[in-house]
């Protein structure tokens, strides 16, 4: 388990750096679906199989063929023609870097609070984990997983009004 | 659990670098999708050390926003690649002046 751990986040890692210091935009993205794998690795490491399943699904299947579409829609020359300035570099690394200072601050220093829950490694896997987060996304969740529909309508709606010839 | 909030931070911050370095509004948008998925990540985490299911079930939610903001926000590049023949962000200066 711990070796697995190491393993998925030195994946997840070097892709998240891949995808952000590669010049073409294609490369990018298919280290990005390399990253969502490794975060996969995370959830089933965690006891949330259905997690898993959905990123990849959802994450790694519907958004990224998106991208690479729209990729494929563009002419590829130009878009490896955007240069980064070396001043915007430099002020986004010192940024990341004291962002990331503050959480490791908090995430070493903080308390670590006592499990509050019922749902232990195995309730959950004796009730299973799709059943469980389908229990609660229908009955205590209700509303918001209504307001998400209503969303994914407006974004539908969003979609087609920006694809249309004239703006 | 701290290892992977940890590691979490970490995607994090590169999903914030990109956003703040890059000037190809594709891989902007790529360091978004980063930034969501290191947050779902410490849900995950977090609520699998309290033991509760909330956090995971917050996640789907999370996965059903960046769904609808990749249809739009690739919706917008398209659009503005069509307006400016490019995908570069120092373009987008209409508001300016």
């Amino acid at each position: 388990m711990e070796a697995l751990f190491y393993i998925f986040a030195f994946i997840a890692i070097f892709s998240a750096l891949m995808v952000i210091s590669m010049k073409n935009p294609l490369t990018s993205a298919l280290y990005l679906v390399l990253c969502f794998f490794a975060l996969a690795g995370f959830y089933v490491l965690l006891d949330m199989q259905f997690l898993a399943v959905m990123q990849i699904l959802v994450y790694a299947g519907a958004i990224m063929v998106l991208v690479v579409l729209v990729i494929m829609l563009l002419n590829i020359s130009k878009l490896n023609a955007v240069k980064t300035d070396f001043h915007q570099k430099i002020i986004g690394i010192v940024i990341a870097a004291v962002l990331f200072a503050e959480i490791v601050v908090y995430t070493i220093g903080g308390k670590t609070k006592k499990p509050t829950g019922i749902f232990t490694h195995e309730v959950i896997n004796k009730i299973g984990n799709t059943q469980v987060i389908g229990k609660f996304l229908f009955t205590k969740y209700t509303l918001s997983f209504e307001i998400a529909s209503i969303l994914l309508f407006v974004a539908i709606i969003g979609a087609y009004l920006f694809a249309k010839k004239k703006l | 659990m701290n290892n992977y909030l940890i590691v979490a931070g970490i995607i994090f911050c590169i999903g914030a670098l990109g956003v703040l370095m890059r000037k190809n509004l594709i891989i902007v948008f790529m360091s978004l999708e980063l930034m969501f998925n290191a947050a779902n990540l410490g849900f995950v985490a977090v609520s699998n050390r309290l033991n509760l299911i909330s956090g995971d079930v917050f996640v789907i939610f999370v996965m059903v926003v960046a769904a609808a903001e990749a249809a739009v926000a690739l919706g917008i590049i398209v659009a503005f690649y069509r307006e400016k023949g490019t995908v570069d962000m120092d373009k987008a200066n209409e508001l300016k002046n």
